[in-house]
């Protein structure tokens, strides 16, 4: 017999919230088993949709990374370069990294350039469609 | 919160036996009464409790609060007993609804830790997020008094004459909107200083914030968490607005924008639990003097959700760097996400 670690995790968070925490008799104590059970819930739900969670992201990264060169005038072919540097440089980053948390240094750019500029306007538009997805996931964990 | 054992009480009833017996210029033994460790928040640890010595035949006895600072609480820098203790003072002879001040211990071999000790002033505090409190806000609203002095305890703050009082050593932004920026730059730093890896949607926040960032007409104390959870309550009145360890200068829509924030009320239309929207505005406005700006509000509470997600970073880095062993403080790693979560629907996605 072998326990997927979500299902673990979860069994070990109900028994800590059925039956210990309610054995314990100090006040300060037993609220600190209720809080394990919590934190073991959580990490259960990470542990049951990690994967899916890390596809998901990956596949919006992938469109938002390709597409956002194009929203703020970066042409590779033509060398037309509307955006300045500090932009060039952290959307070269996200593309070298495609991960969420590398989103902020993209987003610093583009306020350092301007948020008023239509172009940088709808790159942080694009941003934010990717970042609504990213936290509703981390919401399917933290609720 | 660190756990406290009834060891911990006696041995902390000891010390300040003694310690109160110098303060208060008497020979004759000072016994502490009714300890009682109040268990709120993540910030500083705080003692309620009677000292009681004879004097002249009669016993003396006087109701006081201790504040102690364990060095591993959520605001880190951010809050000091010292800087409470000389705002209290300053407080003292205005029209102000703050406890009095009587001494700060900042050596905290005396102690055990930096301490504040205050006078403890009669009312009740309670919590906003049970119902058990919210069912006494809504019964006290009823009665119609607490609304009222509600509004009027809060016009008292932004009212107080600060440079008289001296409480420009909080710091006095510049003309313009360097309120703002100071604020915005304050939880930067908390932010800083937890650890936290950061997210880009708090990015984005920063990004607003700093680009919206509004004048201010007119500079007033604020408190910083004006709601109620934060006032004592005795007979329908406010009798003390507690916790002051966020007050600053700045602009007083600061603390109008926490009144009407709908996440300091639960299952109520009466600003923090309590006041009537049209009676706050009108009592507030002809009491100071001063309009609300919604839109000015506005912009504060997404400050205050730049402010609500530092707070929780830095409660998730206490425990991360095992400054603080409670397990309460690990689950608000997930309440980081709920703070971004709240800020990217504010910001309108």
């Amino acid at each position: 017999m072998s326990f997927e670690s979500h299902e673990l995790l979860g069994r070990l968070a109900e028994g800590l919230r059925r039956e210990i925490a309610p054995a314990v008799d100090d006040e300060y104590l037993r609220t600190q088993a209720h809080m394990a059970a919590v934190i073991l819930e959580r990490l259960a739900r990470e542990a049951a949709l990690g994967e899916r969670h890390r596809a998901a992201e990956a596949a919006d990264l992938a469109e938002l990374a390709s597409g956002l060169g194009e929203i703020v005038g970066i042409d590779g072919a033509s060398q037309s370069q509307a955006a300045p540097e500090g932009v060039r440089s952290a959307l070269a980053r996200l593309q070298d990294d495609p991960d969420v948390m590398s989103l902020g240094l993209v987003v610093e750019a583009l306020y350092r350039w301007g948020p008023e500029r239509p172009a940088a306007a709808a790159a942080l538009d694009a941003i934010r469609s990717v970042l609504r997805r990213d936290i509703d996931r981390r919401m399917d964990i933290a609720r | 919160m660190a756990h406290t054992t009834p060891a911990d009480s006696a041995e902390l009833a000891a010390v300040l036996s003694d310690y109160l017996a110098e303060r208060l210029g008497t020979t004759r033994p000072v016994e502490v009464c009714d300890m009682e460790r109040i268990a709120v928040g993540w910030s500083h640890e705080t003692w309620l409790f009677d000292a009681v010595w004879p004097q002249d035949g009669t016993e003396q006895r006087m109701g006081l609060c201790l504040r102690r600072d364990p060095g591993n609480a959520l605001l880190r820098d951010k809050s000091d007993l010292g800087e409470q203790f000389r705002v209290l003072k300053c407080l003292e002879g205005t029209d102000v609804l703050a406890p009095r001040a009587h001494w700060h211990e900042p050596d905290p071999a005396v102690l055990g830790a930096p301490a504040l000790i205050m006078e403890r002033v009669p009312g009740v505090c309670p919590s906003p997020w049970r119902r058990a409190g919210r069912e006494f806000y809504a019964a006290a609203a009823g009665r119609g008094v607490l609304p009222a002095s509600f509004t009027n305890a809060l016009a008292a703050v932004h009212n107080v004459d600060w440079r008289s009082a001296g409480l420009d050593f909080l710091g006095v932004p510049e003309d313009g909107n360097d309120f703002a920026h100071r604020e915005i730059d304050k939880w930067e730093s908390l932010i800083e200083e937890s650890g936290h890896e950061g997210h880009p949607i708090l990015a984005d926040l920063i990004g607003w914030l700093r680009h919206h960032a509004p004048p201010v007409d007119r500079l007033t104390l604020v408190h910083g968490a004006y709601r109620t959870g934060n006032v004592l309550i005795d007979d329908d009145r406010v009798s003390a607005i507690l916790d002051w360890e966020l007050q600053v200068i700045g602009d007083p829509m600061y603390d109008v924008a926490y009144v009407l924030t709908e996440l300091n009320r639960e299952g109520t239309e009466l600003l923090s639990n309590v006041v009537p929207r049209e009676l706050f505005f009108e009592r507030y406005q002809q009491a100071t003097g001063i309009e609300i700006d919604e839109e000015r509000c506005a912009y504060y509470q997404l400050l205050y959700a730049m402010r609500s997600a530092a707070f929780w970073m830095s409660a998730a880095g206490l425990y991360a760097d095992g400054s603080n062993s409670d397990l309460r403080l690990a689950r608000t790693h997930w309440s980081v996400t709920v703070a971004l979560e709240r800020a990217a629907t504010e910001l309108g996605y």
